[in-house]
């Protein structure tokens, strides 16, 4: 039953309306491996945060004040989720699949590139053209491909160029994580059961104003945090044959290290 | 005595909050879990309570389900709400409150008073706090949402402690518990353990003839044996324990015990099934 038998019972009575309580958490969220379907998942979950307490990457967070306070979540902009499936062998009631131990057929969500600012697919749309020669905003990054846990499953290359999401997607997020893309990742997970896929990476405008706010952007446009066009365009003045950038490090090269000789 | 015994359990649970997420952040998982469900070497331990909504929110009866509130309910069973007098933490914090209503009792104190519970009769504190364990079950069934875990104070407590611990912080929720605490203090003594708290009033369904409870040497007990009342005055729930001793309000925390002792009536209160040492 998908959500409660007295709701179904009402349901029966009222006609089919939507509960207006139920209807706001089904989408934009992932959950951890394992979650039953949304509304189950809303019924069975006691908020014990048990599967919080064991996740050892910290990935999995506590939903705030809401219908859904308590509920546990993944953010894979954040901290993704890397699939030790400690989470699930531990949920009192449920609402976690218990018997699930193998990573491949969690199914958390399905990863989506989004090939307007993928850097793979920028450099193969773009920069591969003969009129855009020399004309460099897009790379041969694929990270998302060299930091997935099932690659050619989940995630393969095309022409090992560009990625491409295949059906073992199992919605984890770490491509997500590891996106070098801001402050919009290139590759969102949408999460199992979320209605409009359009709608994938819906924390972007939260992170976009963390980001703002975290590196502050300078209005007359001489430094700070460069972005969209401006940033690309920035970053296409980068040129191999001209002079080298400068980067400060942080850090001291250390002249010997302990135990080598 | 069993005043300082049962101090010693509470504050243990207490610590308790705080350890197992202290213990998981060093990759010890032994004991894991809030009190809304822990899990003890392999036991699952939940709050009956709260499956109880699981149940009727998802209307599926799973083994699983059962199997997490069993533990609980064999200790009602035995032991009556001997959670909520000698582990609930919330219960320790309204102790807290009470000994602070007691210590600053004054002509100028703004504090409620002990003897002023807000619904005094014990038969309609217990129709209030089962009519509150029905609404919300109900509601849970409805809506599909285990809606009273929003109000669990021991659960909530525990997340608290746990999301402190874990993430440094103290969310929204924490305002619901000092919200209680100061009406609790200030305005109806006792009122959510007495009149709210679906945990104690589920856990209490358990209680029958065998169960641990007060009871009283005298055998047909109308009125309290000394002048004084000692174990009327001792109750935090407001019970009159010579006659209540089975009352579902009864948390088998054994003050009135303790009070009687220093009493000089006929009569002896004790745990039933316990000699009097």
């Amino acid at each position: 039953m998908s959500s409660g038998w007295i709701n179904s019972f009402l349901k029966r009575v009222f006609g089919d309306i939507e509960n207006p309580l139920t209807n706001q958490f089904s989408e934009n969220r992932l959950r951890p491996p394992g979650a039953v379907e949304e509304k189950r998942f809303m019924a069975l979950c006691i908020r014990c945060n048990r599967c919080l307490e064991v996740c050892p990457y910290g990935s999995i967070r506590r939903a705030g004040l809401g219908t859904t306070m308590g509920t546990p979540y993944v953010l894979p902009l954040e901290k993704a989720c890397y699939l030790c499936m400690a989470c699930c062998r531990l949920c009192p009631t449920g609402a976690l699949d218990r018997r699930l131990s193998n990573p491949e057929a969690v199914a958390m969500g399905k990863a989506r590139i989004d090939t307007s600012i993928c850097y793979s697919h920028l450099f193969m749309d773009h920069d591969m053209l003969p009129e855009n020669a020399g004309q460099k905003i897009g790379a041969l990054c694929n990270t998302c491909y060299n930091v997935c846990p099932l690659p050619d499953k989940a995630i393969a290359l095309k022409q090992n160029l560009f990625p491409v999401i295949l059906d073992g997607c199992v919605g984890c997020g770490i491509c997500v994580e590891r996106c070098p893309t801001r402050p919009r990742r290139a590759i969102n997970v949408i999460p199992a059961g979320m209605g409009r896929v359009d709608e994938a990476g819906f924390h972007f405008s939260k992170a976009r104003k963390h980001f703002e706010s975290t590196i502050g952007v300078e209005k007359d446009g001489t430094s700070g945090a460069l972005k969209g066009e401006q940033l690309l365009e920035q970053k296409s003045l980068i040129d191999g044959a001209k002079d080298q950038p400068n980067f400060k490090f942080p850090y001291q090269v250390p002249k010997s290290i302990e135990g080598w000789d | 005595m069993y005043g300082p015994y049962r101090r010693t359990v509470q504050l243990i649970a207490f610590a308790l909050m705080f350890a197992i997420p202290l213990l998981n952040l060093y990759e010890i998982y032994v004991v894991t879990g809030t009190f809304y469900a822990v899990n003890i070497g392999g036991l699952g331990i939940a709050d009956p309570v709260v499956i109880l909504q699981a149940i009727f929110a998802s209307g599926e009866l799973t083994v699983p389900l059962l199997g997490a509130a069993l533990f609980p309910l064999f200790i009602a069973l035995f032991f009556g709400r001997i959670w909520c007098g000698w582990m609930c933490p919330y219960h320790l914090l309204a102790d807290a409150a009470g000994l602070l209503r007691r210590r600053f009792r004054g002509k100028g104190s703004r504090l409620a008073r002990d003897e002023r519970l807000v619904v005094a009769d014990s038969f309609k504190a217990n129709t209030w706090r089962y009519g509150f364990l029905a609404v919300g079950t109900l509601a849970a069934g409805a809506i599909g949402i285990p809606v009273l875990n929003y109000v669990s104070a021991p659960g909530i407590l525990s997340t608290e402690a746990m999301i402190l611990i874990k993430e440094r912080l103290v969310s929204l929720e924490f305002s619901f518990i000092a919200l209680l605490f100061l009406l609790e203090l200030l305005v109806f003594p006792r009122f959510w353990c007495r009149l709210f708290c679906p945990t104690g009033a589920f856990i209490a369904v358990f209680r029958l003839p065998f169960t641990l409870g007060v009871g009283t040497s005298i055998r047909t007990p109308k009125m309290p044996c000394c002048k004084e009342n000692r174990c009327s005055g001792a109750c935090p729930m407001g019970l009159a324990p010579f006659r209540e001793g089975n009352n579902l309000l009864c948390t088998n925390c054994g003050l009135c015990i303790d009070a009687c002792r220093a009493a000089e009536g006929p009569g002896r209160l004790r745990f039933r099934g316990f000699q009097e040492s």
